[in-house]
């Protein structure tokens, strides 16, 4: 019972914690990011190929519950995993295709949020690495870590190819 | 196919693309995609760009 009240409360104050950091992203303290025709369009394109790669990997999971072969990770952080794998492809995507920054974002404030839910997520892995807990729910923050990291380093390789472009 | 005549006109104006994005409230990318002729605007934003740069869109769009 206190469990399901404090999971309650956890996602209300999650969600509420996601509107201000929006609000605090954005240029005009508006909560949604806002889009151009062009990149209304590719992130619709962007958001098909996410659902296909968590289809996908859905389809794998299942396969793998159906054929009994047990991994070393308890189920509900594989499904994690699987929403992690759609984020990963739809924020790669549109970082290629030049439309993961809204008209309204301000990047460095954007930045900011980026290194503190890194930190953030990284607090519960270290002593998990450390061999001091063995808390499974720590690999959520390692997937999380993950994500950031392939999302970061894909913001960078494009921001080069982006200058390396324009010199030309 | 390159919109050249968009490029002109712009530069014509001494607008950079993320100027003239701006004045038609769309990204810099999206401006430079039109002008490389790797996306057709729809006419909403055909119209933007044409009072942007003081062009018809018989002189901006049409071959």
């Amino acid at each position: 019972m206190f469990a399901s009240i404090g999971l309650a409360v956890g996602i209300i104050v999650g969600l509420i914690i996601c509107v201000l950091l929006a609000k605090f992203g954005n240029k005009d303290g508006a909560v949604k990011s806002k889009y151009d025709e062009r990149q209304e369009a590719v992130r619709g394109k962007a958001y098909r190929y996410a659902f296909y790669s968590v289809m996908i990997y859905e389809a794998l999971m299942l396969v793998l519950e159906i054929g009994q072969i047990a991994l070393p990770l308890p189920s509900y952080i594989l499904h994690f995993a699987g929403i992690i794998v759609g984020c990963i492809v739809l924020a790669g995507y549109c970082i290629w295709k030049d439309v993961y920054w809204g008209l309204n974002n301000n990047r460095k404030r954007y930045a900011v949020i980026f290194l503190v839910t890194a930190a953030l997520n990284a607090i519960p892995v270290v002593p998990m690495i450390a061999g001091k807990t063995t808390l499974d729910s720590g690999w959520l923050n390692v997937i999380v870590l993950i994500m950031l990291a392939v999302i970061g380093i894909e913001l960078i390789i494009k921001e080069v190819v982006d200058r390396r472009e324009a010199e030309k | 196919m390159k919109n050249l005549k968009l490029k002109a006109a712009r530069a014509a104006k001494d607008l950079s693309q993320a100027q003239l994005a701006d004045l038609c409230g769309v990204s810099r990318q999206t401006i430079n995609a039109i002008e490389k002729g790797d996306y057709n605007p729809t006419i909403n934003l055909c119209i933007a760009i044409c009072k942007a740069v003081d062009k018809t869109l018989d002189e901006l769009f049409w071959e």
